[in-house]
């Protein structure tokens, strides 16, 4: 009979099976009410770990209205936040849908969300599309009428043409982006021109002739957005924790995010759980030199999902032009790595990183040895102001307090199915 | 009882290895002699709790 920790070690195997041989695709665009599991039409979807909706901080709040709005479940944001309060729409974690909403963005029925297959192992995963360069938009806690109108527009023309596009072009492999793109400088969480414009070069093509009144409006869009990649890479994640949430008693990240009060981190081993502690805030450039860090929530959004598959903070040395920006250097950039290869069961291998040796961005954080070591991983972040808007972007250390908890459920969970051997 | 790697052991040159706050070493350092430090600190940052839970975990080098 194997011991606990020979229990744990084989499901940290499979689990790395999943994040190293597993497949992303994007493959499609649909409303979320049709395909993501457990959506309703008075349900909308929110980043990072459950928290009473008395609690919402303003951003997410502003959006969870218009939201609703949107969906003419109410007609003014007023009489939406008092529907919530009754509990007639609900709010709930977007990762436990196996969806990741970024920043302040919010999923409801009827959004075009991108659906990421991972061809491997079958898991899918959700995100919606990313809005684009302009600061004024749901995805930073805005809603007015020209939010609308862009949400109108996504959800009737850009929507259906790039899930037209992916279709015809048989999908789009996520893992053949980051490989060819490695070396041009992203880190992919904060930072994916590279990522975004090859991506941009495989769906174009497949934009151009559609029959729609809006197509060259919505190729100038896409071509003009170079953070598009995030979000069908935060679906390519989530694709794969849909397996990962599968397999007991693994000590492996497999989720984790912050709602602007409280930052949560999931564990494979006990699938949707949320492990919390105070959210820490992004510290590194502002966008505008007259905000200061009591203007900022603490981390928001869900797009540090993309660090569980090593990106971001976790290979800060693959984007050095990102640690330039908010203010570090590339000495803070290899500590970020180094720190994130010592807590790590694994290292990828598609997408070496020229000046790290042609290293690989280290994958699979293990609770243990970020507890036992205490080595505080790091990820990177745009920083969400707390009246809406983007204030800044740079990094944060994870909270040791949700890996000491996550530690003590998995425990709990061995004791539950070993009782024998203790 | 040849008493002669011993001996020279003592007669060559120190070097220490110091486990634990770098402070012991930096005062030997001081008065001239070699140390080598060793990368070392208590699991969990010295958290019993952890200690235990990661004792039966396990995952540690």
């Amino acid at each position: 009979m194997m011991t606990i920790e020979q229990q744990v070690n084989a499901a940290n195997d499979r689990v790395m099976e999943i994040l190293l041989k597993g497949r992303p695709v994007w493959i499609d665009v649909r409303p979320a009410l049709e395909v993501i599991p457990g959506m309703t039409r008075t349900r909308i979807l929110v980043p990072g770990p459950p928290l009473p909706v008395e609690r919402l901080t303003t951003p997410i709040r502003t959006a969870v209205c218009g939201a609703a709005v949107h969906e003419k479940l109410a007609t003014t944001s007023e009489e939406a936040w008092q529907m919530v309060l009754r509990g007639e729409i609900t709010v709930e974690p977007a990762q436990d849908h196996q969806c990741g909403c970024a920043a302040s963005m919010v999923v409801s029925a009827s959004m075009p969300v991108m659906i990421a297959q991972d061809r491997v192992f079958g898991g899918r995963g959700y995100a919606p599309i990313h809005p684009g360069p302009n600061p004024k938009c749901l995805r930073w806690g805005f809603y007015d009428e020209d939010v609308e109108r862009d949400l109108c527009w996504f959800r009737d023309h850009y929507g259906p043409a790039l899930g037209r596009a992916v279709r015809a072009a048989g999908g789009i492999d996520l893992v053949t982006v980051l490989a060819k793109t490695a070396g041009m400088g992203d880190e992919n969480h904060n930072r994916q021109p590279a990522a975004s414009m090859y991506l941009a070069l495989q769906v174009i093509p497949w934009m151009l002739d559609q029959e729609d009144s809006e197509r060259d409006a919505m190729i100038r869009h896409f071509a003009a957005n170079d953070r598009f990649f995030l979000h069908p890479m935060m679906a390519g994640v989530e694709s794969l924790t849909a397996t990962m949430k599968q397999v007991p008693l693994s000590t492996v990240l497999a989720g984790m995010g912050g709602n602007g009060v409280e930052f949560g981190i999931q564990l494979a081993g006990t699938g949707n759980r949320w492990y919390t502690a105070p959210a820490p805030v992004i510290k590194g450039t502002f966008l505008n030199p007259s905000y200061t860090e009591a203007d900022l929530l603490g981390y928001l959004g869900d797009s540090c999902v993309t660090e569980v598959y090593g990106l971001g903070g976790m290979s800060a040395i693959a984007g050095p032009a990102y640690m330039r920006m908010t203010g570090s250097n590339i000495a803070e950039a290899r500590d970020r790595t180094e720190k994130a290869r010592a807590v790590s069961l694994g290292e990828h291998t598609f997408a070496p990183i020229p000046w790290d040796d042609f290293r690989g961005f280290p994958v699979g954080l293990d609770a243990r040895k970020v507890v036992g070591y205490n080595i505080l991983p790091i990820s990177h972040g745009g920083s969400a102001l707390k009246r809406g808007g983007q204030g800044g972007a740079g990094a944060a250390e994870l909270p040791m307090e949700c890996f000491k908890d996550a530690l003590r459920g998995i425990y709990r969970e061995a004791l539950r199915l070993t009782p024998a051997r203790m | 009882m040849n008493c002669d790697k011993i001996l020279s052991l003592f007669r060559s040159e120190l070097i220490t290895v110091n486990v634990g706050p770098k402070l012991f070493a930096e005062a030997l350092e001081k008065q001239g002699y070699q140390t080598v430090q060793v990368d070392w600190k208590p699991v969990a940052g010295g958290d019993r709790e952890m200690q235990e839970i990661l004792a039966v975990l396990g995952g540690l080098d």
